[in-house]
């Protein structure tokens, strides 16, 4: 219903003519037409319910009261909506209504001193002693009440008197306010397809919640918030915000988690960013979002241990110092030095605007080459392989139009969420769906054919589709015996892809993570050759694409190749080949010991797991502006929702391109001299070929940098053993920081703590689910040891751990050191268990 | 006059093994359609008869067959309602019991009437002994060649499947059924679409009652003009009646449409006990409108109870006498509509509720002046606004008696105040 459908066909809606489009039901074309008719169950999204029942209208020639919710409109029609006896009618069904919902705030002779204290619900608990709803100004029962003009009530109130349930992270729910309008459970199965929310009981019993009694994490919950955004009551809200009261009001931004550039609504209360919601933007995420989009930024931003002053290492002590104090420490010591003693790494959630200050401070006003990414890790295959992906034209919308997907190693339930429900999309309209994938996973159900390679043989079957898709010889044989895949699901899978005149490749992050990527790299290229075919490759770091463009790499500067020659990069500071005097670590903490130089600066949101020299604030996608590039190539904006004084109280963070402006003048003058982001973003314009001149929001091809360096396989002495391990790539890192060490309720879920195991395997090592076992490979030579947790997504014989890219605020995963440092991956284990 | 088609052999020992019902001449009917008539021939056949259904709702069985698409590509699908859950209707049980041949002649004839290769019976939760001998039924005719591939050689497959409900008064409702058929919660849908066009597993689907496919056996063999004969001319052939309450001989009576409500109860179920006194009939099942001791001289078919402000529905006459007080007979009625609402829609969860809570409060004594009329107000507010008729169903027996019998509610509540 996005997209302006012409209005061709005519009806009367209250005796005046209005036209609308064709197939569109009475209750929207009234919509479109400025007509209100009441209704608390239907939504844009979602099929007719038919539940509320307010939205009965009067038609000519039809008997009693049709629902405008599910009677389609046609030409000729004459409909009533505002009748007399309709009034009556809705006067009596919301009296129902209200007879089981806590409405002491719709009727309540006190009601005018509720709404003055609206934005203090505690208070008003005190004076109006109400305390039964978050009142936040988002009941469209409220709405209802008083555009229904009902005034009294003539039953009790019946109170169930649910316990209000907090026992699940990210949302409250109060089913004593619920009115069973149903649109979260549709939205759960229809939009979302998890079908975790159900009814249960029946009749006056009936309540929202997983069936048989099970949690929402048991039922296989993705906290994806769509139920609370669809609540048109207080029954489910958001943690976090619940007692917040009504916003002040709310900015259309970016989410600043990856790289799908989610469209969100961040609303504000007395200058503070509260909470989160989806933005109806049919251009990307259409109303849908993730767990960390929709739950986890106000915890990101405003956890207690955020650092919000600068600090220096002052003899034995790391004290709070001012601004000018830590520049001019800082400017100080950098001056002191060469510039080839220098490195900065940049991390890949930066905005362009401080990606671009930072290669400007480095190269122009230190005159160093050392300046790298750790998106260099976040894109496995190398930076050449994605900058040739991205000037493929990808389109997540489009994946809703697919006839054919093939999607290899992805799983939507907790990243990437709008994918997943873009490609259900899709099925509905009667696409199909090849999966490449050994493990199990939230769209494998939906799968027509499911190939289940063995772990890091993804891209030999992408290959062998490739190849056969552009005509080349294959051998099917080999690369069945190769992948031990079905020689009969390969043939139908083939068949499946050859059908396609649409096709759409969905590649999750996982499939780039593998040391061996020749076959994928090889596979991508030949695919991209294809016409018709919409590649969607999916990678952590929500501005990687930006930092390419920005080019914060040593090979790779503002717009291409880097002039300048090599650097020194990540590879070199991790490996330790070069000792450098300086290391200025902006926004990733890719160590966990405090890498080898002699003054260490960070510039980050949450201080560092190590011992540093300087230490300067930062401030976050809620207090800095700046723009961000999704995987499209679309340049999106990050709004600023808070502006706080720079003091005690709020913290004295910068934004990180005016850190380096402010640096840039302790050393030299005016070199860099940006006031605003705006500033930047006009320099980058200048500087950057392609930059969009204006924020159009438009999905645009990059030009391929040319660019060789593809990963090759680290020839490592193959190791023996019965179990493979598979390192996974991270999901949760914002920054610094792994997210789920700041937000509660991902910390809740541990997705990614310790080795996922099958079940079936825990049992034939005679474990049971936690225990604690150490893993060894290399002869038993190296070995790691750690809690292990049954994952019936996993396939027998394999073994998957997390192994992240930055490392902020996961010392509790130290055990696994020795394996964050190995070079193969996958690569085979033996399994022991730690203790008796 | 009086003879019995569809119970005729019912007191014959067996009848529910094949061997004694091919004895009787079974599958004849089934033989005689597949082999000699085409498809539309019995469906023209069925229409002529005026067989109205035996479920509740008494629409024609012909035209509802008549409403499939014939030119789909999509497969169609028939699906018996043996969830019999209305109170006071006990006669789908007989025939389940008794002759489940009978019904799996009638399934024959008529998948092949609408061209549907896979039948379901969706029979209720409780009947597990009779869903039992059902399935041993199915299994018979299987072996015998009158279900599967090719039946009787006629090159007509037709595959059955009984489906057990789990006890839910709603998925009798057909659209809820499907719900609950395809593994769901037993919902029900909006409509339109109707089932005939979008139906199980979003296909083309033909929903009956037992009873009415029983009867289409007897229509082959005899003929729409002996089966209209029976009964009358736009309401063909036999009903079973299941009289219970306060009658002397309670059971199920096989009489033609037709017979007055007066003689089943006097003549047939053997009138009332000694020195009690009619007090009301409820005619159709209990979701039909009360009928008082003076309105019982009417006929018994769909038009004839409409006509006299109540329903035919399953035939199911629940007979009240004077002793029982109607605040019993309302609290049950209230109970058990509030309990098996399913909660989708606003009026009927929370309306029927609200029943519940004020009938309850005048069986316990602490009624309030103006209840009865609230009872009225809550009634004709379900009524017409719910989105399944089972809306209606609670509101129609509360209302009907709410009103005939205001004045005793009333004085009930003088009497304990």
């Amino acid at each position: 219903m996005a997209r302006k459908e012409p209005r061709t066909e005519t009806m009367e809606i209250n005796h005046r003519k209005v036209s609308f489009p064709e197939g569109v039901t009475v209750h929207r074309a009234a919509e479109l037409n400025g007509v209100y008719i009441p209704s608390l169950c239907s939504h844009k999204d979602l099929s007719p319910f038919g539940g509320c029942r307010l939205c009965m209208v009067e038609i000519e020639g039809m008997r009693g009261y049709p629902l405008s919710c599910n009677t389609v409109a046609q030409e000729g029609m004459k409909v009533l909506t505002d009748t007399v006896m309709l009034r009556e009618l809705r006067k009596e069904i919301l009296k129902l209504i209200l007879s089981e919902h806590p409405s002491s705030c719709l009727v309540c002779n006190e009601r005018t001193e509720c709404q003055d204290y609206q934005g203090t619900i505690r208070k008003a608990g005190v004076t109006t002693g109400c305390r039964f709803c978050p009142n936040d100004g988002q009941c469209e029962l409220q709405d209802l009440v008083e555009k229904i003009g009902l005034t009294e009530m003539d039953y009790p109130i019946y109170y169930h008197g649910y316990e209000p349930e907090h026992d699940d992270p990210f949302y409250d729910r109060d089913y004593n306010i619920c009115i069973l309008c149903g649109r979260c459970v549709r939205m759960c199965q229809e939009v979302r397809g998890t079908s975790v929310l159900a009814f249960t009981y029946r009749g006056p019993r009936v309540k929202i919640g997983p069936a048989f009694g099970r949690s929402h994490t048991e039922a296989g919950c993705e906290f994806c918030g769509a139920c609370v955004d669809v609540c048109p009551t207080g029954a489910l809200a958001d943690k976090v915000s619940k007692w917040d009261g009504k916003p002040d009001g709310c900015y259309v931004s970016t989410c600043p988690f990856c790289a799908i550039g989610c469209q969100i609504e961040l609303y504000h209360k007395n200058g503070r960013f509260s909470k989160a919601a989806a933005n109806i933007d049919p251009e990307v995420n259409d109303g849908q979002l993730c767990v960390k989009g929709r739950f986890c930024l106000p915890e990101v931003t405003h956890h207690f241990e955020r650092a919000k002053k600068p600090m220096l290492q002052k003899g034995n002590y790391f004290r709070e110092v001012s601004w000018a104090e830590a520049l001019e420490r800082v400017a100080a010591e950098l001056k002191g030095i060469q510039p080839d003693e220098f490195a900065m790494l940049v991390s890949p959630d930066l905005t362009n605007e401080s990606l671009f200050a930072a290669q400007k401070f480095v190269r122009d006003c230190l005159g160093s080459r050392n300046i790298d990414s750790t998106a260099r890790l976040e894109l496995g295959g190398g930076l050449g392989l994605w900058s040739k992906l991205f000037s493929l034209p990808i389109s997540i919308k489009n994946i809703a139009q697919a006839d054919v997907i093939l999607a290899v190693g992805l799983d939507s339930r907790f990243n990437f969420s709008v994918v997943g429900t873009k490609v259900r999309k899709a099925l509905d309209r009667g696409a199909k769906l090849v999966t490449i994938d050994p493990r199990d996973s939230n769209l494998a159900r939906y799968t027509d054919d499911w190939l289940r390679p063995l772990p890091g043989r993804e891209g030999l079957l992408l290959k062998f589709f490739a190849d056969s898709l552009a005509g080349r010889i294959t051998d099917l044989p080999w690369v069945a015996e190769e992948t031990t895949v079905n020689v009969p699901l390969l043939e139908r899978a083939l068949e499946i892809l050859s059908s396609s005149k649409d096709l759409a490749v969905i590649i999750g992050p996982q499939v780039f993570h593998y040391d061996n990527n020749e076959a994928l790299g090889d596979s991508l290229m030949t695919l991209a050759e294809r016409k018709n075919t919409n590649f969607i490759p999916l990678y952590f770091g929500a501005n990687a694409r930006g930092a390419l463009e920005m080019g914060v790499f040593p090979e790779i500067g503002p717009g291409g190749m880097s002039s300048r020659g090599q650097g020194i990069g990540l590879e070199e500071i991790v490996n330790g080949s070069k000792r450098l005097k300086a290391i200025y670590l902006v926004g990733d903490i890719p160590f966990f010991e405090r890498p080898d130089c002699d003054f260490l600066i960070v510039q980050d949101i949450y201080l560092p797991p190590f011992k540093v020299d300087a230490f300067l604030p930062a401030s976050t996608f809620a207090e800095a502006g700046g723009t961000l590039v999704n995987m499209e190539g679309r340049v999106q904006e990050v709004v600023q929702v808070e502006n706080p004084p720079e003091g005690a109280v709020m913290g004295f963070m910068r934004p990180d391109w005016r850190i380096f402006a402010d640096l840039a003048n302790s050393l030299k003058g005016n070199s860099m001299n940006y006031k605003t982001s705006q500033d930047v973003l006009r320099e980058i314009r200048k500087t950057v070929p392609d930059f969009p001149a204006r924020l159009g929001r438009k999905p645009r091809r990059m030009k391929a940098i040319d660019h060789p360096e593809i990963h090759k396989p680290t020839v490592g002495k193959t190791s023996e053993g019965d179990f493979l391990l598979v390192a996974e790539p991270a999901g949760y890192r914002h920054r610094g920081i792994d997210i789920s060490s700041k937000v509660g309720g991902l910390g809740e879920l541990a997705l990614e703590e310790g080795f996922r195991m099958h079940p079936g395997d825990i049992d034939s090592l005679g474990l049971k689910n936690g225990d604690r076992i150490r893993l060894s490979f290399d002869n038993g030579k190296v070995s790691a040891g750690g809690a292990v947790r049954a994952d019936v997504e996993c396939p027998r014989g394999v073994i998957y751990y997390t192994r992240p890219v930055v490392f902020g605020g996961l010392k509790h995963r130290r055990e696994l050191l020795p394996l964050y440092i190995l070079k193969q991956n996958p690569i085979r284990v033996n399994v022991s268990r730690i203790g008796t | 006059m009086n003879e019995k088609v569809l119970t005729q052999n019912f007191g014959l020992d067996h009848l529910f093994r094949i061997e004694v019902y091919l004895e009787q001449g079974g599958y004849r009917a089934a033989k005689k359609a597949l082999t000699e008539w085409k498809p539309e021939q019995v469906l023209e056949e069925v229409k002529k008869a005026s067989l109205r259904g035996r479920g509740g709702a008494g629409f024609s069985a012909g035209l509802k067959w008549g409403f499939v698409p014939k030119k789909t590509d999509k497969p169609k699908y028939l699906c018996v309602n043996a969830d019999e859950g209305e109170p006071g209707t006990f006669k789908d049980r007989y025939i389940l019991s008794h002759n489940p041949h009978l019904l799996i002649e009638g399934i024959v004839i008529a998948s092949y009437a609408v061209g549907i290769h896979d039948a379901y019976v969706y029979i209720r939760g409780e009947y597990e002994v009779i869903a039992l001998r059902l399935e041993q039924a199915i299994a018979e005719a299987y072996g015998q060649g009158y279900l599967g591939k090719n039946i009787l050689g006629s090159g007509f497959d037709l595959d059955l499947y009984v489906h057990r409900g789990a006890g839910a008064y709603i998925c009798g409702e057909e659209t809820a059924l499907l719900e609950s058929l395809e593994g769901k919660r037993g919902n029900p849908r909006l409509k339109p679409p109707f089932p005939a066009s979008v139906g199980l597993f979003q296909n083309p689907t033909v929903i009956n009652n037992v009873e009415t496919l029983a009867n289409v056996p007897f229509i082959i063999l005899n003929g729409a003009a002996w089966f209209l004969a029976k009964g009358l001319p736009n309401d063909g052939g036999t009903r079973i009646f299941g009289v219970s309450g306060a009658v002397n001989k309670p059971g199920i009576y096989e009489l033609p449409v037709g017979t007055s409500l007066r003689e089943i109860i006097f003549t047939h179920a053997g009138g009332l006990k000694p020195g009690r006194k009619l007090k009301a009939v409820i005619p159709g099942g209990m979701s039909s409108p009360i009928l008082k001791a003076e309105e019982i001289d009417i006929k018994m078919d769909v038009d004839s109870v409409a006509a006299a402000g109540s329903m035919m529905g399953s035939a199911a006459i629940i007979v009240i006498d004077d002793r029982t007080p109607i605040l019993e007979v309302l609290k049950k009625v209230a109970k058990f509509y509030a309990h098996e609402s399913c909660g989708q829609c606003t009026p009927c969860r929370l309306g029927t509720n609200w029943i519940l809570k004020i009938v309850k409060r005048m069986a316990e004594g602490k009624g309030e002046q103006g209840d009865a009329d609230s009872l009225l107000r809550l009634a004709a507010n379900i009524k017409g606004r719910t989105l399944c008729p089972m809306g209606d169903a609670a509101a129609m027996p509360v209302f009907s008696i709410a009103k005939k019998f205001k004045e005793e509610l009333e004085a009930s509540l003088k009497v304990k105040t």
